[in-house]
């Protein structure tokens, strides 16, 4: 099996996912099913921490697209945080700092959601 | 004088210093904005201007923009003013005096002003636009000499960093490029591992969504005639049946206006849809909605989306014929299973029959098959002889022969005449089975020490029966119509012979006689078996049955259409 982990914390009413190893079109069905069942709680305020990802694939990044327009028309959003510089090569390469908030650290997303 | 002197010396290496300064930093600088202000402001303070701008010119339109503008009354910074420079003045340093007037009035400037051209070896950048000195005074030569220095080292610095941001455009459409290439090459991989059409779907969908920072996509197939939806996002209401015919008749890249035709496009926001193809059948559709960062699809997004998708879709396609070769696999495995039953329906080994010598065997075309013989002792000890043919081959007609089995088993001991027994039998059969399915059958009986054989012929190749001495043989032909084919009306008729040492009977099924020869034109019938029993009747009955085999193998050439059963039965003398 792929080297993916994927774990939810509580931090201030706002679950933060700790996503590492690769996501890839392998894994990425775990980080699906993970935001699937967030937003079936209502849980709509997800930080995604990717400070232990080392890779991920556009299937990875497709995974957020699919969700971001329902979590936001909720109320809600997901910020992403704490990525190496590898990884947010590829999310910009693809465009998506236009789209996403994304933080270097998580203190800043989750100031971002008390605002 | 000396002090004159001295001025002058210092003059010229705070000029110097400045020019070096300015160099160095303009150089390291990537930043033209930075260099373009620095110019401006040093030349202002140096010449102790109260006005200057820098005028940037855009080659696509023709026009200059005043990209850094200082002092009231000239253009605003972004104002756009459109000069009619004639060539040589684009290929002068220093434009001023009397000659230029017309062009300072163009850009709106006093006629006292001077323009300084910002241009390398081949472009032509714009101009450092500096007003009259607060004095009035003239600029001295050297003055204009050292703003000419500048105005080359910031344009030669200008230059270098439009080329360093068009480096960086294009490292940065490389990169796109190489993770394009990337995501392709490992999806080819990824996919390779997969055999569940779900995940493979899923995953395409995905990457698609990923790499064209979309929501809305739709990926429909075509299998086995049926139109479907393999994976979705973001859409309203799935497409009715009409919408997917529709979508499969576009055109093989279509991209799609706001107000398109199709509802079920214009609901969803769809901007593109390519058809796949697989050995140049269209199979598949996929469509792709707006994209997050407005961009167009462009052909490199086809393109991607091209190659993506005829990944899956092969990839989908080959777990489809695997799928297929599965079954196919486990419909032999199971043929083979009901081959194994099958051939545990037939005697074997054969029994010993007192005063006989007994041959048979059976030959399936197919793995199972709708002949069938058996040998089976009564309660009296005597001994009953079967034979028949099921209309059709393969399992239909094995389903058949093995229910024939079964009631000639359950019959056996009962005491019942044979003619009844044969009515029963068809009656069974008849109510049972569709009306298209029939079975030729034969039976007897040896009784009395070996000297009787009594028998029903419903509808089988009668047997051939060569008493001792004789070489025109009887036809064992009494009997009825084949089972099945009608309920029993009449009953069967039966008829009994004397055996006697050294009769020779020989029982078969059509696959014999009707044997092809290889170019399918003649059958081998029953005249040729008749011959090769007769040239044959002295052999012990193995042999003969091994001479009719041989014999029918050199007829067709070795190739078997139908089931072949041969039972021989000889009278010891």
């Amino acid at each position: 099996m792929k080297n993916f982990g994927i774990s939810i914390r509580e931090v201030e009413n706002i679950r933060v996912l700790d996503i590492s190893g690769e996501l890839d079109a392998h894994t990425a069905s775990q980080l699906e099913n993970s935001l699937k069942a967030l937003i079936d709680q209502n849980e709509i305020c997800i930080i995604v921490n990717c400070k232990g990802l080392d890779y991920i694939a556009s299937a990875g990044l497709g995974v957020f697209m699919a969700y971001i327009e329902d979590v936001r028309g909720m109320g809600g959003d997901i910020k992403l945080t704490n990525m190496n510089e590898r990884v947010y090569n590829v999310f910009d390469l693809l465009g998506f700092p236009t789209l996403y908030d994304i933080h270097d650290d998580e203190s800043e997303a989750l100031t971002g959601f008390n605002k | 004088m000396s002090s004159s002197a001295n001025l002058d010396e210092r003059h010229s290496r705070f000029e110097l210093r400045t020019l070096l300064e300015t160099s160095r930093l303009l150089i390291e600088s990537q930043d033209p904005d930075f260099v373009l202000n620095n110019l401006l402001l040093i030349t202002m303070g140096k010449l102790l201007v109260t006005k200057g701008m820098i005028l940037i010119f855009k080659p696509g339109e023709n026009v200059y923009y005043a990209s850094r503008a200082k002092g009231r009354g000239w253009l605003k910074e972004n104002d756009e003013v459109s000069v009619d420079f004639s060539l040589e003045d684009l290929d002068t340093s220093v434009l001023h005096g009397e000659k230029y007037a017309s062009i300072f009035e163009q850009i709106g400037i006093e006629r006292e002003s001077i323009l300084f051209n910002l241009k390398t070896t081949n472009h032509h950048i714009g101009f450092l636009c500096l007003g009259p000195k607060g004095t009035k005074q003239e600029l001295t030569e050297r003055e204009i000499e050292f703003i000419e220095s500048l105005t080359i080292i910031s344009s030669v610095a200008i230059a270098n960093s439009r080329m360093f941001k068009e480096m960086r455009h294009i490292n940065r459409r490389l990169d796109r490029k190489v993770h394009d290439l990337n995501t392709l090459l490992e999806l080819s991989k990824d996919f390779n591992l997969m055999v569940d059409r779900e995940e493979i779907a899923r995953v395409f969908k995905f990457a698609m969504l990923g790499q064209m920072l979309i929501r809305t996509f739709f990926f429909a197939l075509e299998v086995d005639d049926e139109k479907s939806i393999v994976s979705i996002s973001g859409i309203k209401e799935e497409p009715t049946k009409e919408d997917l015919d529709a979508l499969f008749d576009l055109e093989d890249v279509t991209h799609i206006s706001e107000d398109s035709d199709c509802e079920f496009l214009n609901e969803n926001n769809i901007r593109l849809v390519i058809g796949l193809k697989f050995q140049n059948e269209k199979i598949g559709v996929v469509g792709v909605g707006l994209r997050g960062n407005k961009q167009e699809y462009g052909p490199e997004e086809v393109n991607f989306l091209q190659s993506l998708g005829n990944l899956a879709l092969l990839t989908i396609q080959k777990s489809l014929l695997l799928d297929e070769r599965l079954q196919k696999q486990r419909m032999e495995e199971e043929l083979n299973l009901a081959k194994n039953i099958q051939i545990g329906l037939l005697p074997d080994p054969l029994p010993e029959i007192d005063r006989f010598d007994l041959a048979a065997i059976n030959i399936s075309s197919r793995q199972v098959g709708g002949d069938y013989f058996d040998f089976i002792e009564t309660p009296e000890k005597n001994h009953l002889l079967a034979i028949a043919d099921v209309t059709g081959k393969g399992v239909p007609a094995s389903l058949l022969m093995a229910n024939l089995q079964s009631m000639l088993h359950a019959l056996a001991p009962i005491d019942v005449t044979m003619s009844e027994a044969t009515g029963s039998i068809n009656d069974i059969i008849y109510n049972n089975t569709p009306s298209d399915k029939f079975i030729t059958f034969f039976w007897g009986i040896i009784s009395d020490n070996g000297t009787k054989f009594k028998y029903v012929n419903a509808g089988h190749d009668p047997p051939i029966l060569f008493r001792k001495g004789s070489d025109e043989p009887l036809l064992l032909e009494a009997g009825g119509v084949i089972l099945g084919a009608m309920p029993t009306m009449l009953p069967y008729e039966s008829a009994e012979i004397d055996l006697k040492p050294g009769d020779l009977i020989v029982f078969f099924t059509d696959g014999v006689t009707e044997a092809m020869s290889p170019d399918q034109t003649e059958e081998y019938e029953t005249e040729r078996l008749k011959d090769c029993i007769r040239k044959n009747r002295d052999k012990p009955s193995q042999e003969i049955q091994d001479a009719i085999i041989a014999d029918i193998n050199a007829f067709s050439n070795n190739i078997q259409y139908d089931d072949i059963t041969i039972i021989v039965l000889k009278v010891d003398e």
